[in-house]
């Protein structure tokens, strides 16, 4: 139903398009040779398989470019570009095909070949259809835009794991130029030497964009692999600083390769550095927060290894400085502490070696002390549990040599005890505590060890007690008159703890010195065999006392040896310790001579042996007095061995005044070196804190005897009646809360009474 | 020195003739060792039904004391509080002894709880302790003086076992815990 008007448009349309098309040419040239443009644009821009046989033909450029030109002048462009695309789009499946078949064998192989050969396969599509450049860049624009959206949203998820893998074989190409050969078949190294046997593949992955879509992945890729790097290089490699080492590897190695991905625009070495600059202090701190990781899951066994892993601790510092992980080592160490030292398998020794040792490395880490503050808090509680750690530590004080190496480093200077100081404030110096310190942080100054471990227990004095046991064990072992090395330790000592509290050592020492004077003395008036070390009760520690007598003439030496001492010294007594000390004699039999160097309880037996010729041991004991029957067992085993007496019937011996005919057998015992007394048993500190709870229970009793019940506090103020009560109030609630497990005290809203 | 005299003359065994000790320690502190060192004995031997204890920490000079009834006396089994206060010149003057729970007894004020006896008073020795005192106020628990009552019915009914022992339950309060 045309109406004139309609008719009208139509024409006025018709001639405006003829007008375009024909560009004023006469008559109908210009349609002719548009449509001759048109025709081979067309025939130029269509989407070829790339299986076909007919490829692209020679297109000659001159004709390209008039006919591009022609389609622009006659504005007919968007027309071309929209034609174009929905070519491009009808035959986008035959590359949806090839990435399907090739993603199908990757899946089924794993094979990264697969990959390439697909990114190859991809950049080939890509390239053949490309318009050319003489059609504008909206139409490339569009047309990459149409084929990486097409091929990224039928990519599998698989091709970012088959992605990775490629990249990744990329990190040996750049460097080795041996990589894989099937790669270059896809990909040809470039002409030139210089370039990088991988920028094929690099561009291709530029054409695709897979860079731009990438970009994190390939960074991912990146940090993994340094990071495998340094774990591989560094576990376990403590005894040389890796971290210069690896920064090294960093700049020959990875650099280089980031230039492809991260640097690709660069023009020259300075842009190419300012365009690496952000993912490379990135790496650096990757690299940083990979081997402080590292060594802060070793750190237990760096710590042991201790000083031959100083580097990795200069490491672990530098580390540290640059990533904040000091908590994670805190946490670590402690864990590590707890589950493989503070055990009750764990010998004291071993942990306090340990210790010093952590003192030692975490100083190296961390100067101010705040990570040993936080990590050394578990062990010295710890350790304050432990009952031989006092001894331990009194033990290396002394430096016992044989006991190996001490904790004590020789070539640290012997300083006093540092008391923990308060902060100066108007010292020029003062720095604040460092940030992550805790509120009940002590900045103790970097003292000495022994220091250190001193300061576990609250008070030293339990130390002077501790060392003058040892000091009384150690004396009283020493056989030949030569205390130069126990003087020279007391002395060392004395710097550490002050005069004053190694006092009683000081008497110690000067009764062995005067000892022998005072036995020249009497020996001088009235020689006698017997040369006893007097010791003064008052300053020594309670020795244990087995209450025995020598029989015989050993009674006789001793107490006319006491005459004479009193006779000396008349407003002092000596009492006998007769268990401690050694006998040489000679037994003259009827047919030898047995000299034997014995103790004094064996020396006693024998002696009674001199009396009659056979005893029951029962008769021995009563003989001596007070003595322990395995001991007198042991005495006369002895003598049995030595073949002196024999075992004639139970629990009955009889001397042999001469020899038994199968002596030769008894003889090819290896006579037993005179029963090296292991240490004279001094009374430990710890039984004689047993001894003296005992007293104190008696007062407990008495208290809630007479006074109904008590609270706790009460109880241990009212302790302070009993003498050398010095125990804190949380011992004393042990003590109570023991002495209520076994049924002796009851509690209830906090007050004792004694269970009726 | 000092330990071995205090631990050898034995605080538990009276010995008949006057004290020889004193020439040296005048003053509270030398009191207060005696009174220390009497406590440590005491608390160290094992002497059944006895036992005293000072009432607090800040004064050694004011005890509490407890006496059980000796076994196989009509006081059997039973027991009473007693308070022991230390004059300041002891031990040259005995302890203010009395009963805090009321014991019905020959020599024993019911309503004050004052003790009738020598030791307290004109027989003091400074060899006495608390620990001999206590033992005499055991024994004298058994065995009355019925010459020097402080409480006449008593010493009257001492005669009639059955009677005093009604009496004594009428008097006796239990310790209270």
């Amino acid at each position: 139903m045309a109406t004139p008007q309609l008719y009208q448009q139509v024409a006025l349309q018709w001639s405006k398009s003829f007008l375009v098309l024909n560009r004023d040419e006469p008559p109908i040239s210009g349609l002719l040779s548009f449509s001759q443009a048109w025709i081979l644009v067309k025939e130029v821009l269509r989407p070829r398989d790339l299986t076909e046989a007919t490829q692209r033909g020679t297109i000659n450029l001159t004709d390209l470019t008039i006919a591009a030109d022609i389609i622009t002048k006659c504005n007919m462009l968007h027309v071309l570009q929209d034609d174009f695309m929905d070519a491009v789009r009808q035959h986008l499946h035959l590359i949806t095909r090839d990435i399907e078949q090739l993603m199908g064998q990757y899946d089924v192989s794993s094979d990264v070949q697969h990959i390439a050969k697909l990114v190859a396969r991809l950049s080939e599509w890509h390239t053949a259809w490309s318009p050319m450049q003489q059609f504008g860049s909206s139409m490339a624009n569009a047309y990459n835009l149409a084929f990486q959206t097409h091929v990224y949203s039928i990519l599998p998820s698989s091709f970012t794991q088959g992605f990775k893998s490629l990249v990744t074989l990329t990190f040996n190409l750049a460097v080795d130029h041996d990589g894989s050969e099937w790669l270059f078949t896809l990909f040809p190294k470039p002409e030139r030497p210089s370039a990088r046997a991988d920028s094929a593949l690099w561009n291709a992955f530029q054409q695709l964009s897979l860079i731009e879509r990438y970009e994190s992945l390939i960074s991912t890729i990146c940090y993994e692999y340094v990071e495998g790097h340094i774990l591989e290089t560094c576990a376990g490699r403590w005894d040389e600083p890796m971290l210069n080492a690896i920064r090294e590897w960093m700049a020959n190695k990875i650099v280089p390769w980031m230039l492809m991905p991260f640097a690709r625009g660069a023009k020259t070495s300075d842009d190419a550095k300012s365009m690496l600059q952000g993912i490379g202090s990135r790496l650096d701190f990757h690299v940083c927060k990979t081997l402080a990781d590292l060594r802060t899951k070793e750190i237990f066994d760096i710590i042991i290894d201790y000083p031959d892993s100083t580097n990795a601790l200069k490491d672990l510092k530098e580390c540290l400085a640059r990533v904040d992980q000091r908590s994670q080592l805190v946490q670590t160490l402690r864990k590590a502490n707890k589950r493989r030292l503070l055990h009750p398998g764990a010998d004291t020794k071993d942990i306090l070696t340990q210790y010093v040792s952590i003192i030692r490395c975490l100083r190296m880490v961390d100067p101010p002390g705040v990570l040993l503050f936080k990590v050394a808090d578990p062990i010295r509680q710890y350790l304050r549990s432990r009952p031989d750690t006092i001894r331990c530590i009194v033990a290396s004080l002394v430096g016992d040599g044989e006991s190996g190496d001490s904790l004590v480093d020789e070539n640290e200077p012997i300083q006093p005890l540092q008391p923990l100081q308060a902060e100066d404030y108007s010292d020029p110096n003062w720095e604040p505590e460092p940030i992550d310190a805790g509120p009940d942080f002590r900045t103790s100054k970097p003292s000495d060890v022994i220091s250190t471990l001193v300061s576990i227990y609250d008070s030293k004095e339990l130390f002077v007690k501790e060392l003058q046991v040892l000091l009384a064990q150690r004396l009283l072992t020493i056989k030949d008159g030569n205390y130069d090395r126990e003087r020279r330790n007391i002395e060392i000592l004395k710097i550490r703890f002050g005069e004053a509290a190694l006092q009683v050592c000081e008497v110690m020492l000067k009764d062995m010195t005067d000892s022998r004077r005072i036995d020249q003395h009497i020996q001088s008036k009235n020689a006698s065999v017997l040369h006893p070390t007097i010791i003064s009760k008052q300053f020594w520690p309670t020795l244990q006392s087995t209450m025995f007598a020598m029989p015989g003439q050993f009674r006789d030496l001793q107490e006319s040896y006491s005459k004479e001492f009193t006779a000396f010294k008349p407003d002092k007594k000596l009492a006998w310790l007769p268990h401690l000390g050694t006998v040489t004699l000679d037994i003259e039999l009827d047919d030898r001579t047995v000299s034997a160097s014995v103790t004094p309880l064996e020396a006693g037996f024998i002696e009674l042996f001199t009396t009659f010729d056979t005893w029951t041991v029962t008769e021995l004991l009563a003989q001596v007095g007070n003595v322990d029957r395995t001991m007198a067992l042991k005495a006369i085993s002895t003598w049995v061995d030595l073949g002196v007496i024999k075992e004639s019937g139970s629990d009955e011996y009889t001397l042999l005044n001469i020899a038994e005919a199968n002596d030769g057998e008894i003889k090819s015992r290896a006579p037993q070196a005179p029963a090296v007394e292991d240490l004279p048993p001094v009374v430990t500190l710890q039984e004689q804190q047993a001894e003296q709870m005992k007293v104190f229970w008696k007062f407990i009793e008495g208290m809630l005897t007479n006074l109904g019940q008590l609270s706790l506090d009460r109880i241990h103020g009212m302790l302070k009646f009993a003498p050398g009560y010095d125990r804190s109030i949380e011992q004393l609630a042990g003590f109570m809360e023991a002495a209520r497990r076994e049924g002796l005290v009851t509690m209830r809203d906090g007050m004792w009474r004694l269970n009726k | 020195m000092d330990q071995i005299t205090t631990s050898i003359a034995p605080a538990t065994r009276a010995a008949p003739k006057p004290a020889t000790t004193g020439s040296t320690g005048e003053g509270t502190s030398s009191v207060t060792k005696r009174l220390s060192n009497e406590l440590m004995t005491l608390m160290m031997s094992a002497s059944p039904g006895i036992s005293a204890f000072p009432r607090s920490d800040s004064n050694l000079f004011d005890w509490v004391g407890t006496i059980e009834g000796p076994a196989g006396t009509i006081y059997s089994g039973l027991k009473w509080k007693i308070s022991i206060h230390f004059p300041p010149n002891y031990p040259y003057a005995p302890p203010v002894i009395k009963y805090d729970t009321p014991c019905y007894h020959p020599n024993v004020d019911i309503n004050s709880g004052a003790i009738c006896l020598d030791i307290l008073q004109d027989k003091w020795s400074a060899v006495y302790s608390v620990q001999t005192i206590l033992l005499s106020l055991q024994s004298l628990l058994g065995e009355p003086n019925n010459a020097s009552p402080l409480n006449p019915d008593a010493a009257n009914l001492w005669a009639k076992p059955d009677e005093f022992k009604t009496q004594i339950m009428k008097f006796y309060r239990p310790i209270a815990e």
